[in-house]
């Protein structure tokens, strides 16, 4: 997604890595903060801070992606699992999306919240799936709450190939296959922030239809 | 039989205390106040948005189980503009509503104190079925725990633990009469035993969800099938009224 945004944006872009493991793989004009959402209160302000000392002066657009997830069945979930899963996916987005709520208002800005497919439930990822619940119904609430202020939307990624399984103990199998590669998630949500629509699930079904169609991102 | 309730010092917590007790029932409350010990009322002190009062209550539970009823009950809310509440604010309230109940579950499961036929009863908020501006912490925190029962029910299933999601209205509860907007009328909001009383025969009868009473029931409708023009309800109803932040 930075790749993509980065032709008609100037980036900040944020992560747990220390900026010198990740700067081969970032745009090269791009900033970049650290900041471990494990802490949500604390990297919230730590983010800001850094972000106003760059004095880029507006904020057009946040994209609130950053998540992590556990594979395991209901209820077999160890306690610091649960609690850090809710920390990075749902408090944190909380916490940052407060920091820079007024300068998105000055910049007549908007924020994307990266929600997930999971969010209507499931079986084996259920703290996970609240995390994403809870970002949807934030969503929906602050859409209404800032009506002509600050824009919101929310975007549910499906399936994609991208590390996050691995980490979670999951292994897809075959069903690998038909997960949406990174580069076409990105073009996929790339285009979902340009046309703007409020909320938007990213399936497999909806990339065929569009590939049919020929509307190429 | 036994059961847990947190949040049991007041509101529906409370009358859902009394309503065990009377089906003779052992009953361990938790709250931050004092439920008082008679009979067979166990009170345990915890201030469910503190870690170390939640791991420190989970061990002490463990004396306590296996339970027929588990009722994650304790709710905070907040109410106002969504910047103008503070951190650590939205930290409590995600804490008690969200967190706790989780972790409480993961720790209660592994440690036995659920098993076969025990009921899990979460209290969401009717708030699920609608956008909710000026508290929408509190309606994200709602929204994370329904999603939470769901998941959990699928999977539990096989276990025969039951798993119901609550989506109560307005109560006449102390924490209503806080956060409602100024006018609203405190006699059309459910009387707390009513609603123990609705919870109690839905989970004997293994309700997945229960949306106790008509109007709940109504908005419930309204919220799936004109979801945008029933946010855009609560928006006149609750936001624009807002005179103050509470939390």
């Amino acid at each position: 997604m930075a790749k993509r945004m980065a032709v008609d944006h100037q980036l900040v872009l944020t992560g747990r890595r220390q900026a010198h493991e990740c700067a081969g793989d970032l745009p090269p004009a791009a900033h970049y903060i650290k900041a471990d959402l494990s802490d949500p209160v604390l990297s919230a302000r730590h983010l800001a801070a850094k972000f106003f000392s760059l004095e880029l002066g507006r904020l057009d657009l946040l994209i609130i992606n950053a998540g992590i997830g556990f594979h395991t069945s209901a209820g077999r979930e160890d306690v610091v699992m649960v609690r850090q899963t809710l920390d990075v996916n749902l408090v944190s987005s909380i916490m940052i999306v407060r920091q820079f709520a007024p300068i998105l208002e000055a910049s007549r800005g908007k924020v994307v919240f990266i929600g997930s497919v999971a969010h209507r439930g499931a079986a084996n990822m259920p703290t996970y799936a609240a995390s994403k619940a809870g970002l949807s119904g934030l969503a929906r609430s602050l859409k209404s709450e800032w009506k002509g202020r600050i824009g919101v939307q929310i975007i549910h990624p499906g399936p994609t190939r991208t590390t996050m399984h691995a980490k979670a103990g999951y292994d897809p199998g075959i069903m690998r296959k038909l997960f949406f590669s990174p580069e076409a998630m990105a073009d996929e949500i790339v285009q979902c922030i340009r046309d703007d629509r409020a909320r938007t699930q990213i399936s497999i079904r909806a990339r065929l239809g569009r590939l049919i169609l020929r509307r190429r991102p | 039989m036994k059961a847990l309730v947190t949040g049991a010092a007041s509101g529906i917590g409370k009358a859902l205390v009394e309503r065990f007790l009377e089906l003779d029932m052992q009953v361990a409350g938790v709250d931050r106040e004092a439920v008082g010990n008679k009979g067979n009322l166990v009170s345990i002190r915890a201030d469910l948005a503190s870690r170390q009062d939640v791991d420190r209550l989970i061990v002490e539970l463990k004396n306590h189980g296996p339970f027929d009823y588990v009722v994650h009950n304790a709710g905070i809310s907040a109410t106002g503009k969504f910047e103008h509440i503070p951190d650590e604010a939205y930290r409590r309230l995600l804490t008690v509503n969200t967190e706790t109940p989780l972790v409480m579950t993961s720790a209660l499961l592994a440690a036995g104190c659920i098993v076969m036929d025990t009921r899990i009863i979460f209290i969401s908020s009717l708030s699920h079925s609608t956008g909710y501006p000026g508290a929408a912490v509190y309606g994200a925190s709602k929204d994370a725990l329904a999603v939470y029962a769901k998941s959990l029910r699928k999977s539990l299933f096989k276990d025969r633990i039951h798993v119901m999601t609550v989506f109560p209205g307005p109560v006449r509860t102390d924490h209503a009469e806080r956060h409602a907007p100024p006018g609203a009328k405190a006699e059309r909001r459910m009387e707390p035993g009513e609603i123990a009383d609705r919870i109690i025969t839905a989970a004997r009868q293994r309700k997945k969800v229960l949306y106790p009473g008509k109007a709940a029931n109504f908005v419930r409708i309204i919220g799936a099938v004109m979801p945008e023009t029933t946010t855009r309800f609560m928006r006149l109803a609750i936001f624009e009224k807002l005179q103050r932040s509470v939390y």
